[in-house]
C-alpha cells in the first residue's frame, strides 16, 4: 500500500528513526503521559490555501497522534475549531480513504481530530509499514501520508441545500427566539437561511451534523424543560449551534422549523445526508411545499 | 432450523461483531456486549465468529424448537434448561423439533449468546446484522425480539457444522462432551478491569487518579447498552477547559461536568465532549459487558503496549481454537 500513493517514494529511514524515538517513550506507561510528537510539517508557499495552513501550524508546529484504543489512533490537527482545520481534515481523510493501509477499517473526522480505526491483527501482520507495534506502524503510515500530501491536502465538500419550513406549528419556538432577540419572526428566518453553514462533524446520533457558522445574533439558550419527543427533521438552536434532529428523540433545543428531508436513512448508500466538510444552505419553503415533499418522501 | 420465541425476557436482540464502517456517519458500533462469549457460541457450532447471535439479557425467556436444532450458548446471564435437564454451555447441543427450552437465571452476569449452526438468517444492514436500537434498523426488523417471533438459521452449513450435526443428531437432546473453556481465556480475577491512560488523564487532580486505581467503583442503576454509570469517589478536574468533541469508542471512560464517570459500551455514541480518564483494554471489555447494577469493580493500569500485546495474544488464542476444531472435525 505504501507504494500506491502516486509520486510517493518509499519512506526515508531517518524519518522513521525520528518517529520511533517519540513512540518508544510513549509506551512507557505514565500518568500525565507523553504524546509522541512528529517532525514539523514542511510548508509550501505557492498554494493560496497553504498560507492559511502555515498560520495554522505556527502555534503548534507538530502533528500529534495519540492512541484511542488498541484498534484506533487519533490525529490532532490543531486546538481550535476553524474552517481551515475542517478543510485540512477533510482533505487528509479523503486521501486516507483513497490510499488505505493494510487493516484500515474506518476514519471518523471531528472538529480538530481525525480518528483512524483498524484491525490490529492485519496491521501487525503487514510488513509494508515499519515498526514493531500497531500504534507505531499506523502512526508511521499516517505521518508519512500527511507529509506526502502536504501541498494537496485541502478539500471542501459538497454544497447541500436543505428545504426548511419555518411554520410556527413545525417550529414551535420560533416566536420565542424572535422575542428573546427583539427580532421579527421574518428576521429570524432571514438570518437563519442566508448563512452558509459548514458540517464540522457527524456524531451524537446517526446523521446528526455539527454545523458551524450560525449568526451570533441567533444564539439562544436551550429550553428549561426538554421535550419528551422532538420529531425527526426538526431544526433547532442550542446556544451558538444550530442543527437538525435526524431521528425522533427527547431534546431541549429551541425548535424554529422542520425539514421534510431525511437526514438519516439506513437504506441509502450513504445513510447520513451530510458528511464532514459539506456546506449547508437552508432554503425556506411554505407549509404547502413541506406537506407536498413529506408526501413525496 | 427454526425457533419460535415464547418469551423474550428483558431485552433480546440480534448482535454480531458490530457495524464498523459507518462510525463517521454517527452510527454506533453496536454488536455483542460480551463479544468473547458471542464468538465462543459461534465457534462451538462451527460458525465463523462474525455470524449473528441472539443476545439475551438475564433470563425469564424461552423458545421452542420448531425444527431439529444445533445450537450453542455462552455467557453469564442464564442457563438453558429443558424440563429438569440443564444444557451445558460452550459446546454444540442438538435439540429435536418440538422441544421447549427455558432460560434460567444465573446470578453471575447479564448477557448470554445463542448461536445456531449456519448463523441466524438476518439481512445485513450497512454491513452488519447487529440491531441499532437508537435508529431502529438492523437485527430482527430493527427492534428487540417479541413473543411469537420466528427466527431461522441460514440453511448453508459450514463443513464443521455439518460434521457436528452428523455426530450429535439423535432422538433426544444430545451434546458434545467437550467444551470451549471460556473461563480459561478470561483472567482469574474478574473484578479487576485493566485500563490504559485516557487522552485527558492529566486533566484530573492526583487524588482523583489515586482514587481511580484504589477505590471500588459500583455500576449505577442508570446503565444500559449505551453506557455504564460508575459510582465511587468523585473525580476532580484541575483543568477546566472545554474538550472539543472528538471520536470515542466502546471502553472509553468519560468524566462528566459533575465528576461522574461514564463507561461507553457497545451502543455508545461515536463522538463525545467529556474528558477521558481511561480506556478499558479491549480484552477486558467482555468482562464489563457482564457487569450488572450494584457490581463492584477495580481499575488497574497497564500500558498501551501491554494492552496491544494482550489483544494480539487473545486473537491468536481464538484463532488457534478454530484451527483445533477444524483439525478434529474435518
Amino acid at each position: 500500500m505504501f507504494h500506491s500513493v502516486p509520486g510517493v517514494p518509499r519512506a526515508k529511514t531517518e524519518r522513521f528513526a525520528c518517529n520511533n524515538t517519540g513512540i518508544g517513550l510513549h509506551f512507557g506507561s505514565i500518568w500525565g503521559y507523553f504524546r509522541p510528537l512528529f517532525c514539523a510539517p514542511k510548508m509550501v508557499n505557492s498554494d493560496k490555501k497553504m498560507v492559511a495552513m502555515k498560520t495554522l501550524f505556527k502555534s503548534d508546529p507538530k502533528l500529534p497522534i495519540y492512541s484511542l484504543s488498541e484498534q484506533a489512533v487519533t490525529i490532532e490537527f490543531g486546538g481550535e475549531i476553524s474552517q481551515d482545520i475542517l478543510e485540512v481534515i477533510t482533505g487528509f481523510d479523503r486521501s486516507l480513504n483513497q490510499y488505505p493501509f493494510p487493516g484500515f477499517i474506518a476514519s471518523v473526522p471531528a472538529y480538530t481530530t481525525l480518528s483512524v480505526f483498524f484491525d490490529p491483527v492485519r496491521v501487525i501482520q503487514s510488513d509494508e509499514m515499519p515498526g514493531a507495534a500497531c500504534f507505531e506502524k499506523v502512526s508511521a503510515y499516517l505521518s508519512q501520508l500527511h507529509e506526502k500530501l502536504e501541498n494537496t491536502t485541502v478539500a471542501t465538500g459538497n454544497i447541500v441545500t436543505i428545504p426548511v419550513c419555518y411554520d410556527a406549528e413545525l417550529g414551535p419556538d420560533i416566536a420565542e427566539v424572535a422575542k428573546i432577540h427583539k427580532l421579527t419572526v421574518d428576521a429570524v428566518i432571514q438570518l437563519h437561511s442566508t448563512t452558509e453553514y459548514s458540517v464540522h462533524m457527524i456524531g451524537f446520533l446517526p446523521g446528526f451534523a455539527y454545523l458551524g457558522g450560525m449568526s451570533e445574533s441567533l444564539a439562544t439558550p436551550r429550553k428549561g424543560t426538554p421535550r419528551n419527543a422532538v420529531p425527526a427533521g426538526s431544526v433547532g438552536i442550542a446556544g451558538k449551534q444550530t442543527g437538525i434532529y435526524p431521528l425522533q428523540t427527547p431534546g431541549g433545543w429551541q425548535l424554529i422549523g422542520q425539514t421534510p428531508v431525511k437526514l438519516f436513512d439506513a437504506n441509502r448508500v450513504q445513510p447520513s445526508l451530510l458528511k464532514a466538510g459539506d456546506r449547508v444552505i437552508f432554503k425556506p419553503i411554505s407549509r404547502l411545499e413541506f406537506d407536498h415533499l413529506v408526501a413525496a418522501e | 432450523m427454526k425457533i419460535r420465541i415464547l418469551k423474550p425476557g428483558l431485552l433480546s436482540t440480534i448482535q454480531d461483531m458490530g457495524r464498523r464502517h459507518y462510525l463517521s456517519q454517527g452510527v454506533p458500533l453496536s454488536g455483542a456486549m460480551d463479544s468473547l462469549s458471542a464468538r465462543i457460541a459461534n465457534k462451538a457450532v462451527g460458525n465463523t465468529d462474525d455470524q449473528a447471535v441472539i443476545e439475551f439479557t438475564y433470563a425469564d425467556a424461552g423458545f421452542r424448537a420448531e425444527t431439529d436444532l444445533l445450537i450453542a450458548y455462552a455467557g453469564d446471564g442464564m442457563r438453558l434448561q429443558c424440563a429438569a435437564q440443564i444444557l451445558p454451555p460452550e459446546r454444540p447441543v442438538f435439540i429435536p423439533a418440538g422441544t421447549v427450552i427455558q432460560l434460567i437465571h444465573s446470578s453471575i452476569g447479564v448477557h448470554t449468546y445463542l448461536s445456531i449452526a449456519g448463523g441466524w438468517e438476518i439481512p445485513e444492514v450497512l454491513g452488519s446484522r447487529s440491531t441499532c436500537l437508537a435508529a431502529s434498523f438492523g437485527g430482527f426488523k430493527g427492534r428487540s425480539l417479541h413473543a411469537g417471533d420466528i427466527l431461522s438459521g441460514i440453511g448453508q452449513l459450514s463443513a464443521i457444522s455439518a460434521s457436528l450435526l452428523r455426530i450429535l443428531k439423535n432422538e433426544q437432546i444430545n451434546f458434545a462432551k467437550w467444551s470451549i473453556p471460556r473461563q480459561l481465556i478470561l483472567p482469574a480475577n474478574r473484578k479487576v478491569i485493566r485500563v490504559t491512560p485516557g487522552t485527558e488523564a492529566d486533566w484530573f487532580n492526583s487524588q482523583s487518579i489515586v482514587d481511580f486505581f484504589l477505590a471500588p467503583y459500583i455500576l449505577g442503576r442508570n446503565s444500559n447498552r449505551m453506557g455504564f454509570r460508575l459510582e465511587g469517589p468523585e473525580i476532580v478536574r484541575t483543568k477546566n477547559d472545554e474538550l472539543i468533541s472528538t471520536a470515542v469508542t466502546p471502553g472509553t471512560i468519560q468524566v462528566t461536568g459533575s465528576g461522574q464517570m461514564i463507561l461507553l459500551m457497545a451502543d455508545g455514541q461515536t463522538t463525545g465532549g467529556y474528558p477521558r480518564i481511561a480506556q478499558v483494554a479491549s480484552v477486558d471489555l467482555p468482562l464489563c459487558g457482564q457487569l450488572k447494577p450494584g457490581d463492584t469493580v477495580y481499575f488497574k493500569e497497564i500500558s498501551q503496549r501491554e494492552a496491544e500485546v494482550l489483544y494480539l495474544k487473545r486473537e491468536d488464542e481464538l484463532s488457534k481454537l478454530t484451527t483445533a476444531l477444524k483439525s478434529i472435525f474435518l
